[in-house]
């Protein structure tokens, strides 16, 4: 990888570096150099670290959203979250607006699931398929740190809250590991952007 | 979109890249300087993400590429004619919308 030419790597500098893994493969094959002279530059002029990362991290929300939904593991998202919204919104006109429904909270909880597994799959590389490979590589680690640190927030709230039965943590919870599946499946059938 | 025809209108990204490019290659950074003098604001992964696209359109070809760093973008034909019909067709707005002002 050719870096920019400059005496030392500042802490923004390999932040950035890292951050530039969510862009896809093909992308950075062609353009990283340049984007890490770029922000070597920027960094150089900018006034302060703030505006900075102000202009950086816009730039990354808009340009990654736009490389991820003009993919086809993009399309597969926008039709899962079709699908989904569908069933909540069915769900929600056959029980009526009562708060706190199920429906709500298993929504919540499914956008973050599907949200940690893409980040996962970005940063780690799609897993592999050997269940004896599973636990093994960073991407399992991940993922598994994600899960213990989701049930502990289950459990903290259950016991804060009490044992409520649909308690919303419960359905939140519930939500979370159908979107890790959906984008676990995604990737896996559709690639990464 | 077509390598033959300009297709307007263009999103204001690309029309200030090809502004930008227009007379003289630049390379990424010289790109959003001059861009950046403009109203609008554009960071490296726009840029490069809106190059790509202008690129496979034919609008914008590479230019000198020794310095992996810092490759060279310029205009091609197909670019100044589809920059050329953009002001065209702004200009054509900007009349309009100042005879309305005028008027109301």
């Amino acid at each position: 990888m050719t870096r920019p030419a400059r005496q030392k790597e500042s802490r923004s500098l390999r932040l950035y570096t890292r951050l530039l893994e969510l862009y896809p493969p093909s992308f950075l094959q062609r353009h990283r150099a340049e984007m890490l002279q770029n922000f070597a530059d920027l960094e150089d002029a900018a006034a302060s670290k703030a505006k900075l990362w102000l202009l950086i991290g816009k730039d990354l929300a808009m340009s990654l959203m736009s490389h991820f939904f003009g993919s086809r593991l993009g399309h597969y998202v926008i039709a899962v979250l079709v699908t989904w919204i569908l069933i909540f919104a069915i769900g929600y006109f056959f029980y009526g607006p009562t708060p706190g429904r199920p429906a709500l909270h298993a929504f919540a909880g499914f956008l973050p699931g599907m949200l940690a597994m893409y980040f996962a799959t970005r940063l780690y590389g799609t897993p592999q398929n050997s269940i004896s490979h599973f636990f093994r590589s960073r991407f399992d680690i991940y993922v598994i740190g994600v899960f213990v640190a989701w049930i502990l927030l289950f459990v903290i709230g259950y016991y804060i809250y009490g044992p409520t039965r649909g308690h919303p943590a419960l359905q939140v919870f519930g939500g979370f590991l159908p979107g890790m599946l959906a984008m676990y499946i995604a990737t896996h059938v559709y690639g990464m952007p | 979109m077509s390598k033959s025809r300009p297709q307007l209108p263009l999103t204001p990204a690309v029309f200030h890249i090809l502004l930008a490019l227009f007379g003289k290659e630049r390379h990424g950074y010289d790109i959003m300087q001059q861009v950046s003098g403009d109203a609008v604001k554009m960071g490296p992964g726009t840029l490069y993400g809106s190059l790509d696209r202008m690129i496979e359109a034919g609008l914008v070809a590479k230019g000198n590429i020794q310095d992996p760093r810092r490759i060279y973008y310029r205009l091609t034909a197909l670019g100044q004619t589809t920059l050329r019909a953009e002001t065209e067709r702004l200009s054509r707005a900007a009349l309009l919308a100042r005879r309305q002002l005028g008027s109301a």
